[in-house]
């Protein structure tokens, strides 16, 4: 008895010291295993160089791509001999022509050399990168039955002095696009399921914050919902048919739904404490949200009416920030520490919740895609920036937003990433795959 | 009742002129050709408030001689909207100053501390706003006189990270309309 006591006393301690300290703990809950190791090539550089465009501009893209699909790890150089747990050789051709540029790449097994994928990709010189992300893509769809993120793109905003502007940009941070020069508040973006508008919340105009929706590519806003009180943290439904927010109209924050165009109100919550936050299940059926009506904000899941509302984590004090995955199995969400936010993944139902990022404080976190990663902000190195989780192993990579204060990051759906125009012709069919 | 109509009215002109001129701006800057995008402005107007959100340059002092200055916010605990004995000293005052200068109407504004989330400051900011008018409301100052408008965390009036700072930026400001 007193040895178990013992023992359970030791483990109290342990988790009490691995709480403290907290800054680099980091759980793999990709549940992908372990990464496919991939062999980079140098691209080859055939006809003309274009001291513009180096070939090995585009070689460092594909490898980063590669590296950070969460599904190979990258070698990029022969170390000596051969190493054996290669499983298949990354190469490629490079060629410049006048106001193009021509990727033909290729993916062989190992060691046999077969080819698995080959396909050619062009574009303008200025939408280099956008073939090269393709083609890391296909790489990854070849492996793993669904294309990567890399030619997805991320919104986020851009704190400028007092005021916050909205922006967009590749997922490696590439292309920066400023999307609103309002000098307001632009907070809490949101894409619609095809990609083409986003939803956020503004004080742009005076008043108090309302939620409008613009062109990703750019354009005027249009407001959404302009009710009195707070319009704020608005997502667009799975189906893109509806939008809920949060309004406190009736004078207490809480969730609606309303259509696609901002009308026909229909409340979900009803009582006096906050509700907010809503994120969509990836089928629309359900929608998770944060609520104090327990004394402290904690999140709970409910269905699409409203119904069956029940707490999602019992073993964490203050929760908030959900973000269900879009396999649908988990949720992220943050809990609060003594001077920010540590970010979890848990189940949907509530299980197995795990600590993924610790340290400083991290919030609005949001799921790729793919599912593979979360884009999250976080202040773990000074000012606050945009951080992307592997949810393994790894300690999240810090996106380069130009030096600016970045927060709020939205993840595009994937059909978003085709910025630049290209022609993706096969040279030749798949000749077999491995045997 | 008859409010309606004027909120809607106001609502739409502003989110018009506001597109419009935003419009206008972004022309001057940015090249790509934007198709006409899908969603129109939709209206639906629930709540009978008498809200218009445009909020008019502050009254100068000639006119009025009470300034926001004059006024004195309601400060709060981390994660509470409850108006502590100093909040309801302070919004005594600032009822006080409200009866002796019935032309002078307010908005006050909630504000949070750094350690929540956005989203949720945003609603707690409106509570602590909303605490701060109903106590002056309850003081039998006029509803209509008062506004409010919550900006969470993201107008804090002191930059530092601790309780210090964290302590000055929980508050419903009262500012001179």
């Amino acid at each position: 008895m007193t040895r178990r006591l013992l023992l359970s006393l030791l483990a109290l301690a342990l988790g009490a010291a691995a709480a403290a300290a907290q800054t680099e703990v980091r759980i793999d809950v990709s549940g992908g295993g372990r990464r496919i190791p991939l062999h980079c090539e140098p691209l080859a550089a055939a006809g003309d160089r274009n001291p513009k465009l180096p070939s090995t501009l585009a070689d460092e893209v594909l490898a980063s791509d590669l590296d950070q699909s969460a599904v190979f790890v990258v070698t990029r150089a022969w170390r000596g001999e051969q190493p054996f747990d290669v499983q298949a050789i990354v190469s490629g051709r490079w060629t410049v022509k006048g106001t193009e540029v021509t990727l033909t790449g290729e993916v062989r097994d190992f060691p046999a050399r077969r080819p698995i994928l080959s396909k050619e990709y062009r574009a303008p010189l200025a939408g280099w990168r956008a073939i090269v992300h393709q083609f890391a893509d296909d790489v990854v769809l070849q492996f793993t039955g669904e294309p990567g993120i890399a030619g997805t793109r991320i919104a986020f905003v851009v704190r400028e002095g007092r005021d916050k502007e909205l922006c967009v940009m590749d997922a490696d941070g590439a292309n920066p696009v400023a999307l609103t020069a309002d000098r307001s508040l632009a907070l809490s973006p949101s894409w619609s399921p095809d990609g083409s508008l986003l939803l956020f919340t503004s004080y742009r105009g005076g008043g108090g914050p309302r939620v409008w929706v613009m062109q990703a590519a750019g354009g005027r806003p249009y407001l959404v919902s302009g009710r009195p009180g707070n319009n704020t943290s608005a997502a667009y439904s799975p189906d893109g048919r509806e939008i809920a927010l949060t309004l406190s109209a009736d004078g207490n924050s809480e969730i609606y739904v309303l259509d696609a165009r901002g009308g026909s109100p229909r409340r979900l919550t009803d009582n006096r404490a906050i509700d907010t936050s809503p994120s969509w299940s990836p089928t629309g059926r359900e929608i998770a949200f944060t609520s104090d009506r327990g004394g402290t904000p904690q999140v709970y899941v409910m269905e699409r009416d409203g119904g069956n509302v029940r707490r999602l984590t019992y073993d964490v004090n203050y929760t908030d920030s959900p973000a269900w995955s879009p396999r649908g199995d988990r949720i992220a969400f943050v809990a609060r520490t003594g001077s920010g936010f540590d970010l979890y993944v848990c189940r949907a139902d509530g299980g197995d919740a795990r600590l993924v990022v610790g340290g400083g404080s991290n919030e609005n976190p949001h799921w790729s895609p793919d599912g593979r990663h979360l884009v999250f902000a976080s202040n773990r190195d000074g000012g606050f920036a945009l951080y992307v989780t592997d949810l393994d192993n790894r300690a999240p990579r810090k996106l380069d937003t130009g030096g600016r204060p970045a927060m709020s990051p939205a993840w595009a759906p994937r059909l978003a990433g085709l910025v630049t125009a290209q022609v993706s012709t096969p040279n030749h069919s798949n000749s077999g795959g491995k045997p | 009742m008859k409010v309606v109509p004027r909120y809607l009215v106001a609502v739409l002109v502003v989110a018009v002129v506001g597109a419009f001129a935003a419009g206008c701006a972004k022309k001057a800057r940015e090249a790509p050709p934007v198709p006409p995008p899908a969603p129109p402005v939709v209206q639906q107007d629930t709540t009978p408030t008498p809200v218009p959100p445009p909020t008019p340059p502050p009254v100068t002092p000639s006119e009025s001689k009470v300034t926001s200055s004059d006024f004195q916010p309601a400060f709060f605990e981390f994660d509470s909207y409850a108006l502590r004995d100093d909040a309801r000293a302070a919004l005594d005052g600032d009822a006080k100053l409200l009866r002796e200068h019935a032309e002078v109407a307010i908005t006050l504004e909630g504000h949070c501390d750094e350690r929540g989330t956005v989203e949720y400051n945003q609603a707690l900011g409106e509570k602590r706003a909303q605490a701060a008018r109903d106590y002056l409301v309850a003081a039998g100052i006029g509803a209509s006189r008062i506004q409010t408008i919550s900006y969470g965390k993201e107008r804090p009036f002191a930059d530092g990270h601790d309780e210090t700072a964290w302590a000055q930026n929980r508050r419903a400001h009262p500012v001179v309309r």
